[in-house]
């Protein structure tokens, strides 16, 4: 056993209003830069639709992520061979209009414009080349729009679904959309790093976070094709590759990431998991319908005697241990077993985790009368707007066993407070779902104060990373022991 | 005190010594002879472009020509009438400095012409080859080895790769060597150019050829085809570098064609697509 501890998140799906609050916060921190201007590090994406960049979960297009060949793990986008063909140019890359051309407005227009008979206008300016533009895309140009025919009925998830059922979902009184927001997953198995051919990205010893070295990036960006999620982006400017560093000089200070710390809805968690690094490959290498199990077992109980032996033996402090032991994720994830990862069968292993979202139930229309197919006001998740088989293929690799046992358990919590709160639902109604949901009462309490009642140290459980301590395996802190000031670019000298 | 034994074995050794010196000394000027000097002069064969060397030392001083062959540059340019008459018998051509050539050196060359001169036939002699027309099969085996399908028996590279003849096969041979169409006019005729191939004595041809000579066969094969090309009217240059231009054009569309197939697989946009099918499907 090989303990190391991995920084993980959850986004509680059912609980996000598409806001993009969060994608705000990272841009204004991390992405205002030139050459970063087309870059979103957190979006937040409508589901149905097609995302940004349009259909990244298109991987017979972009290539991203890892396949098994053989009983090997092979990198779609690139190997060895596939380099020497590829050298001059990367077959997989999204363009520019895959992702959006990056604008802002002639605002001066509005104060310098010569008098006329016609309200001046800021007129659309390209950040790319400073021409007026015709906005044509953005990256999230499909915001709220459920039942689009160009993006929502081009979503990679709908493969399988027969044209009846397409048609269902953009159906008025059907129509149904829920909100997606990602960023980085520093994933266990990032293919991002596994296909830098300068070495250049790595994933952080002490907490997973995948990292690129901005010194030893040549600009290859194998990472952006390799990438299954589209998150590693290259800078046009600086001609080296960036990607979401999960706000490490946050994360090192105490505070939670920009993204976590300003959502509205508080759909996220943040937490220390800790796992077992030799198992990585076994698990990646995993059949589709065990990918999700398999992921879970490679998590290990932070209460375990000999878990915790392990991660002392490998150097985690015992502050981290007792974080991960209070980690919010792996209630979650392990013990509720409520979140999925995302695209499981790109065969990452993602440590960002989704609660899947509750959507409402189906409704008909029948001349001017709209009446919904069930009366049950907790619905069975069958008769829910999204299709099951959508959910499945977005949290499932297909497979919808843990998809449903996640809905069933939250509406089985809906249930349990609605008979505490309202008490409309018989006391036995609720015992028989709490046994369907393979839960008790006291787990569903538990899980109904994480979700509506939660703390910011409820959802943000932030292990100390000593960097004073770090820092001086690298430098020596009394090196400007007994000089003043902020020091000089060039030494004065005497003179004129 | 040395033994009478240990000084008549040491004189021994010493008269041995000097004999096989003087062997090897021969046996290098004729080398260096044949390396340097066959290319231009004949022992017995008649002219080339330089004179017959059969019985030189009988025609001039040995003294003035050890000095002269050192140094033919310094006489030419001195106005000596004897040499004013030999460059006009070359028709204007003349004798250069040749690469390592010292007053030894051309002592022990003139040693080695006097040598040969009282041969019946030297093995300078020359290559003789008669006036005859050449048969078709010489001109093909010719061909052969310009095109490198029949290899020279001791091991010379193919002509083709530095050099072009008549436009030779599709893509034309080297272009860095000259081009030997009309080389046979050039040399002017066979004797010379027969002569020329026996040793090579361009600075480039020179170390290629001074320890892999051509055979006299060879070299009558080559001499046969080059004849023929100088003979043969001539296509002219700008159809061949037409060809030569729309077989690149050729090339560079395949290239593409390929290119195209490799990497058909390859992102052409998304989004893009997506939209002119949406605006398809609304007419």
């Amino acid at each position: 056993m090989d303990v190391r501890s991995q920084i993980s998140m959850v986004f509680h799906l059912d609980k996000c209003i598409g806001c993009h609050t969060c994608s705000i916060a990272c841009k204004n921190i991390w992405t205002d830069r030139k050459g970063t201007e087309y870059m979103w590090w957190n979006n937040v994406e409508t589901k149905p639709g097609t995302g940004y960049p349009t259909r990244w979960e298109d991987q017979e297009k972009y290539s991203g992520g890892w396949e098994l060949k053989g009983g090997r793990l092979e990198l779609r986008s690139t190997s060895k061979s596939k380099i020497v063909f590829n050298i001059f140019h990367n077959p997989h890359m999204p363009s520019m209009d895959d992702y959006y051309e990056p604008w802002t407005y002639d605002y001066g227009n509005l104060f310098n414009a010569p008098e006329g008979c016609d309200q001046p206008t800021a007129k659309p300016i390209s950040l790319v080349n400073g021409k007026y533009l015709d906005i044509d895309a953005g990256p999230n140009w499909d915001d709220d729009l459920g039942g689009s025919r160009v993006y929502a009925a081009n979503d990679p998830n709908l493969e399988g679904m027969n044209e009846e059922q397409r048609a269902q979902l953009a159906a008025v009184e059907r129509l149904v959309m829920f909100y997606f927001p990602r960023i980085c997953n520093h994933c266990l198995n990032p293919a991002c790093v596994a296909a830098c051919p300068s070495g250049a990205m790595y994933k952080r010893g002490e907490d997973g976070i995948v990292l690129v070295d901005q010194k030893r990036c040549r600009a290859w960006r194998a990472c952006v094709a390799a990438c299954p999620y589209k998150k590693v982006f290259y800078n046009w400017q600086t001609g080296k590759s960036e990607k979401c560093i999960l706000c490490f000089p946050r994360l090192e200070t105490g505070q939670a990431p920009a993204c976590f710390h300003s959502c509205v809805g508080r759909i996220r968690y943040l937490g220390i998991l800790l796992y077992d690094a030799e198992r990585i490959e076994e698990i990646a290498k995993s059949s589709d319908e065990n990918l999700i199990d398999a992921h879970r077992s490679i998590i290990l109980d932070p209460y375990d005697p000999q878990v915790i032996e392990g991660a002392r033996a490998n150097g985690i402090h015992d502050s981290v241990i007792e974080a991960a032991q209070k980690s919010p994720v792996y209630l979650w994830v392990k013990l509720w077993k409520l979140a999925l990862p995302p695209h499981i069968e790109f065969r990452t292993l993602p440590m960002l985790f989704y609660v899947p979202p509750m959507s409402p139930v189906m409704a008909q229309k029948d001349g001017d009368i709209i009446s919904h197919t069930s009366d049950d006001l907790f619905h069975d998740i069958d008769q829910a707007r999204l299709p099951m088989q959508y959910l499945a293929r977005l949290f499932g690799a297909g497979h919808d066993g843990k998809v449903r046992y996640a809905l069933r358990k939250q509406k089985a919590v809906r249930a349990y407070r609605r008979w505490l709160t309202v008490g409309d639902i018989s006391e036995a109604t609720v015992d028989r779902m709490l046994r369907e949901a393979d839960t008790t009462r006291d787990e569903v309490e538990a899980i109904y104060r994480l979700t509506s009642l939660c703390t910011f140290e409820d959802r943000f459980v932030i292990p100390p990373m000593y960097r004073e301590e770090a820092i001086e395996m690298l430098q020596d802190p009394m090196e400007a022991k007994q000089s003043a000031g902020f020091g000089f670019m060039e030494g004065p000298s005497r003179g004129l | 005190m040395m033994s009478n034994t240990y000084r008549r074995a040491l004189l021994v050794a010493a008269t041995v010594t000097l004999i096989t010196a003087s062997a090897r000394a021969a046996d290098e000027a004729a080398t260096y002879f044949r390396q340097n000097c066959m290319s231009c002069h004949t022992i017995g064969g008649g002219r080339l472009v330089g004179p017959d060397l059969k019985d030189v030392t009988q025609r001039r001083d040995k003294g003035w020509l050890q000095k002269f062959v050192a140094n033919p540059k310094s006489y030419l340019d001195g106005g000596d009438p004897y040499v004013a008459k030999l460059k006009e018998d070359a028709r204007g051509a003349v004798m250069p400095n040749i690469a390592g050539i010292d007053e030894a050196r051309a002592l022990a060359l003139l040693e080695m012409i006097e040598r040969e001169s009282k041969l019946p036939k030297s093995q300078f002699a020359g290559l003789n080859i008669g006036d005859q027309p050449f048969t078709p099969s010489d001109i093909a085996n010719g061909r052969a080895i310009i095109l490198g399908e029949k290899h020279l028996a001791n091991g010379g590279p193919a002509c083709v790769s530095c050099h072009s003849v008549d436009n030779i096969s599709i893509l034309g041979g080297g272009k860095l060597a000259p081009d030997l169409t009309k080389v046979f006019e050039r040399m002017r005729g066979r004797k010379n150019l027969a002569s020329w191939l026996q040793a090579p004595a361009t600075p480039t041809m020179r170390p290629l050829f001074a320890n892999q000579s051509m055979t006299n066969d060879e070299i009558t094969q080559l001499v046969a085809y080059l004849e023929t090309t100088a003979r043969k009217p001539q296509q002219t240059g700008d159809t061949a570098t037409l060809s030569f231009f729309f077989l690149g054009l050729g090339g560079c569309v395949l290239g593409f064609i390929g290119a195209d197939t490799v990497w058909r697989k390859r992102l052409r946009g998304v989004r893009k697509p997506l939209i002119e099918e949406a605006r398809r499907g609304d007419r």
